[in-house]
């Protein structure tokens, strides 16, 4: 590259220092050389910037957006979900399989024949009896509304988490 | 009419679901990504294609945009990727297609300016005729230095090079216009003798 036309561009896109600039403006001020080439350059800076855009085709925004419209609308339903609501409910879901098998473990009596336990309950309690509580109806309402309040919460909490994200 | 909101509020609002806000977005960059297009297509129905193809790209990752850099930055990568690849696909697609095939399309393609804007022939037009002379390269650097607003920092970023490399590329590449430029008009002066 030759200095004095690199001398010249830096001059021209003011990538040079205060000092380097001061130089440079004297050089083309005193200097036939760099006065002619410091206008040549200057012309074609000024007719680069000046140049005009390509125009796209008319509706091109209009395509665009159709076509980002027909990709969302095929996208399947399973993609369409966030992965994170359907790990959240499965989560839920096996968290209450589990709580109920453990509780219901644990109060099934087991009778054996060479060992004969016997638990001393306290006077007065008694144990719920297992098939009163599954065919309750307040039971059964009780399930439906602790689904429903799991999936309310986990929707505004991952809701809140990606509003945040974005912020 | 162009939206007064900022980039990045248009990017919030189009997370949030709203897609107006996306269509604003494209009618304020849609220029200048289609003349990055052109500067590596040579070809109006290619740069099209290229164009569009970069904001649908940009629409699917914008969750995954960084808002500490500029939003013009990150959608020249897209399309200097996207158009790299598209040359790349052409280039395997047309490999029996010589050099003298590919001037002839030059050519064409300025006969057909040369028809349509006789009366416009102005040192602009040469210029522009310069650019798609230049090597796509040296064509989307003083595109993006002088049209796109960006310093050479992120001209840098966004072609992943270094930023004294992208300098000296610039220096070069305006010296090939200003030669390209020279010699078309010397070729115009002695037609017209």
């Amino acid at each position: 590259m030759n200095p004095i036309e690199e001398k010249i561009w830096n001059y021209i896109d003011g990538t040079c220092t205060p000092a380097e600039q001061e130089a440079i403006a004297l050089l083309i001020e005193q200097d036939e050389v760099y006065r002619t080439k410091y206008q040549e350059f200057l012309q074609l800076n000024q007719e680069i910037a000046g140049m005009e855009l390509d125009e796209p085709p008319m509706g091109f925004t209009y395509k665009v957006m159709e076509t980002i419209r027909t990709e969302n609308a095929r996208q399947p339903l399973k993609a369409a979900i966030n992965p994170r609501v359907i790990w959240g409910v499965s989560v839920f879901f096996a968290i209450t399989i589990v709580t109920l098998l453990v509780f219901t473990i644990a109060n099934i009596h087991i009778g054996l024949s060479a060992v004969d336990v016997k638990i001393n309950m306290p006077a007065g309690f008694k144990l719920p009896k297992m098939s009163n509580i599954f065919s309750s109806q307040v039971f059964k309402w009780f399930l439906v509304f602790d689904v429903i309040l799991a999936l309310f919460l986990a929707d505004s909490y991952l809701r809140r988490k990606k509003t945040a994200k974005q912020l | 009419m162009q939206s007064k909101l900022s980039d990045i509020e248009l990017i919030e609002q189009t997370l949030a679901g709203n897609q107006s806000a996306y269509a604003d977005l494209v009618k304020r960059h849609q220029r200048f990504v289609f003349t990055l297009a052109m500067r590596f297509s040579k070809s109006r129905e290619d740069a099209e294609e290229i164009a569009q193809d970069c904001f649908i790209k940009a629409y699917r990752s914008l969750a995954s945009y960084n808002a500490q850099a500029k939003f013009s930055t990150w959608l020249y990568t897209i399309v200097y990727n996207t158009a790299m690849t598209f040359l790349r696909k052409k280039r395997i697609a047309t490999d029996s297609i010589d050099e003298e095939g590919t001037f002839i399309q030059i050519e064409n393609r300025e006969s057909a300016y040369d028809a349509d804007n006789v009366e416009n022939k102005s040192r602009s037009f040469y210029l522009n005729q310069a650019i798609e002379q230049l090597l796509p390269d040296d064509a989307t650097i003083i595109t993006l230095f002088y049209k796109g607003e960006q310093s050479l920092e992120e001209i840098a970023q966004t072609l992943g090079m270094e930023t004294n490399t992208v300098k000296v590329k610039l220096f070069r590449a305006r010296q090939r216009l200003k030669d390209k430029l020279e010699r078309n008009l010397k070729h115009e002066v002695k037609e017209l003798i």
